[in-house]
């Protein structure tokens, strides 16, 4: 047994003695979205880790031995926050975390305490469906809360790591003008299919919705995080009659069964919006960078615009 | 609400300017050239207060945003209230009916302690768990769970653990965690899972017959993450040694326990874990078997298990395959006395093992499937005990167990269970188990 334990520990001594130079700021980020933002803002100062990609949920992560380990080296850990996470970061918080990602140290940022959340419930009750107390964490989806987000991120990168602070800000302010210039582009596509009516498959999709002014009139959950049901999709099939919905949102994780039977029956478009970055492994798609995140939605929603448009 | 007020003054306007026209207007003319005029002019007002309405919006959307940056929180919490502070509160109810058509269950060649027994027949509630956990400061976390159970017809509180533990901000080295008290030590796969969070309805054979269902002695444990690519964890602890396996401790530290893991993903799909146990401590007197068997001595406990995931893409939410496994040997050397055989104290000193393998699917995110075997291998048992509880008569227990359940949401399951169990020689043991199992309240993160 103790030769065991020796031989362990030798391993690991060994292993910890091979790491190649590190950038300055390592980043565990529980979603792409905030890894890509990090590196958007860090450069080559920081490097990035995605515990979750395009293709997995994530609400329902296990809390895997290898993400044990990744958080152990951790200077930043970067999440959505809203209780998103809830499943799976509590535990890797105690378990290999270092003191310095902890709750209310720098090195512990949730986008959620940094903008305005949607969907508060005014009544938490479980009865509702998986309810999130602190409102919807889907937030990435209005690009105008990444430009926030730019910036905080760019101060707790300069916290952590002071020589960089200039370099952080300085690439912080160019992702800004950046944005603020293809936000003002979107938007005015988007004028095209405002207040277009659309399905979602789960409420991921609120701050997309609000920023470019879509009118969501049903999400294929009957509840917040329980699956479709058989009896809700019929009950959708006629409304998408009353209503004249011009497509359904659905995410790359999510399973296209229930999208599909509603498409093919009330004769509207699913559309996989790419919701963030990574490749979706089921239709080769997917969004590269966040940039094209929006860019792509966009223009899938011009195209079942025109759709509609001539029916 | 001001854009309130301009709606009501556009709409006391218009009929203001209909009656500002001469009564002599009547032909049709007349008619419509003013119904014309009110359409432009309420088409005018509205688009007026559209967009003073949209103005407003972006007003306070820019406000909204700008609020919660005033004051930047770099907490994790929830929003503070009253009771925040409170400790986070769950309750686990559990509910069973269970036939079985054996009269008597009685594992060969074993001293089973009370919980690893069969489980009561009939309708009744199994354990009521209450949890409650919160971090005590900076430093320290602590967690009570207390389990209601029914025990020889009483409604009994047993407190399942009471333990903190420390934070990592605490000042140790990152990775290093220490937890003390009573709690469901690091042994194998399934001991630090409460019961609720097990993939059967019952404990597999070896967790029954070397464990009681579960080591939760008093003490303390020691873990270390390594700074690895590859996970890797060490720990070790120290305990009263007064929980089954052992018993009757009555100074000092009794038991010691040992372990490494190893784990990692291979692609983005399937991840694994791998693990290595040992238990080890003195008996001063271990009671089983309704007081009727009692050991006397050393007794050792090793352990493996093998857990491995699968899930297309990595997406656990519509469906995933989840093997696992673990393997027990136990070593004792002491005496064993069988009261009800009459055998006095033996001398004994023999090996037994142990294992189980399931494999539970997951095929619709509300519905899993799962089949188990687990199996025990009894101790050859020396000439005076020939005739005991100990007495294996060459039959080796083994179990199958088949269960469907069904998850309406993460907070409440129903599973239905078949297990053949032939725990003695010619006594075939058909067992149907209809459980529920809902959980209120905070509900913490479970492990891998």
């Amino acid at each position: 047994m103790i030769r065991f334990a020796t031989l362990v520990l030798a391993a690991a001594i060994a292993a910890a003695g091979a790491f190649p130079a590190r950038a300055a700021v390592d980043v565990f980020a529980c979603e792409p979205e905030w890894a890509a933002l990090a590196t958007d803002i860090g450069g080559d100062r920081v490097e990035a880790f995605a515990a979750t990609t395009v293709m997995q949920d994530p609400h329902h992560i296990r809390a895997r031995p290898s993400l044990i380990a990744r958080i152990r080296r951790a200077d930043l850990l970067f999440c959505s926050g809203a209780g998103l996470e809830i499943g799976w970061l509590p535990v890797l918080l105690q378990r290999g975390a270092p003191a310095g990602v902890q709750p209310g140290r720098p090195g512990h940022l949730m986008a959620a305490e940094h903008v305005a959340l949607l969907d508060k419930p005014a009544v938490l009750d479980r009865a509702q469906g998986d309810l999130h107390p602190e409102g919807n964490p889907h937030l990435h989806l209005d690009p105008r809360n990444l430009v926030t987000l730019a910036g905080v991120v760019a101060e707790r990168l300069a916290l952590l790591d002071p020589e960089g602070k200039a370099y952080y800000a300085a690439r912080a302010e160019a992702f800004r003008a950046t944005w603020n210039r293809a936000i003002a582009e979107w938007q005015t596509r988007a004028r095209v299919f405002r207040d277009m009516p659309v399905i979602v498959q789960h409420k991921a999709w609120s701050y997309l919705v609000a920023w470019l002014e879509l009118k969501e009139v049903a999400a294929l959950e009957p509840k917040p995080g329980l699956p479709p049901t058989a009896s809700h999709l019929e009950s959708l099939l006629r409304l998408t009659r009353a209503q004249n919905v011009a497509a359904i949102f659905r995410a790359p994780y999510d399973s296209p069964q229930a999208s599909e039977w509603l498409s093919s029956r009330a004769k509207i478009p699913a559309l996989t919006l790419p919701y963030t970055v990574g490749a979706d492994t089921r239709d080769g798609q997917g969004a590269r960078t966040l940039h094209e995140v929006f860019e792509r939605t966009v223009t899938l929603l011009e195209t079942a615009a025109k759709r509609k448009a001539q029916p | 609400m001001r854009v309130q007020i301009l709606r009501a003054a556009a709409i006391a306007a218009v009929p203001t300017f209909v009656a500002a026209f001469p009564a002599t207007a009547q032909n049709t003319n007349d008619i419509t050239a003013i119904r014309q005029e009110l359409t432009q002019m309420r088409q005018m007002y509205e688009k007026r207060i559209e967009a003073l309405e949209s103005q407003l919006k972006a007003l306070e959307s820019a406000q909204a945003k700008k609020a919660p940056a005033a004051t930047p929180s770099a907490s994790g919490g929830r929003s503070v209230r009253d009771n925040s502070f409170n400790p986070s509160i769950g309750l686990i109810l559990n509910g069973k009916l269970s036939t079985f058509s054996a009269d008597s269950s009685e594992f060969a060649g074993f001293a089973v302690g009370e919980e690893g027994e069969r489980g009561r027949k009939g309708l009744g509630i199994d354990e009521s768990e209450l949890n409650f956990s919160a971090n005590v400061d900076d430093k320290f976390a602590a967690g009570l769970t207390a389990a209601i159970v029914r025990e020889g017809g009483e409604d009994k509180v047993e407190l399942e653990e009471a333990f903190v533990q420390t934070l990592p901000g605490a000042g140790l080295p990152d990775g290093t965690r220490i937890k003390a008290g009573r709690a469901l030590w690091t042994f194998g796969y399934l001991n630090e899972l409460h019961a609720h969070a097990d993939d059967f309805a019952d404990r597999p054979l070896p967790y029954r017959a070397f464990l009681n269902n579960h080591f939760n002695d008093d003490g303390l444990e020691f873990a270390w993450v390594l700074p690895t690519d590859f996970y890797t964890e060490i720990g070790g602890g120290g305990f009263r040694g007064d929980d089954y396996p052992f018993g009757g401790a009555s100074d000092g530290i009794g038991a010691w326990s040992a372990y490494a893991r190893v784990g990692g993903d291979i692609a983005a799909n399937q991840s694994w874990r791998v693990g290595a146990y040992m238990l080890s401590g003195t008996t001063d007197g271990r009671a089983t078997n309704e007081d009727a068997v009692n050991f006397v001595g050393d007794s050792r406990l090793y352990a493996a298990d093998v857990r491995y995931v699968w899930a297309p893409t990595g997406n656990n939410r519509d469906s995933e395959v989840i093997l696992q496994g673990e393997y027990f040997l136990r070593k004792e050397k002491g005496t064993y006395e069988d009261t009800d055989a009459g055998t006095g104290a033996v001398a004994f000193n023999d090996d037994a093992s142990g294992w189980y393998l399931q494999g539970v699917y997951k095929f619709a995110p509300k519905w899993r499937v799962g089949l188990r075997y687990s199996r025990l291998d009894a101790a050859d048992v020396p000439a005076g005990l020939a005739g005991s509880v100990l007495d294996s008569a060459g039959h080796d227990p083994e179990a199958f167990a088949v269960m469907a359940d069904w998850s309406n949401s993460e907070f409440s399951r129903l599973r239905l269970q078949y297990n053949y169990e032939e725990l003695g020689a010619d006594n075939p043991d058909h067992q149907f188990l209809l459980q529920y199992i809902m959980s209120i309240g905070a509900h913490g993160a479970h492990p891998f």
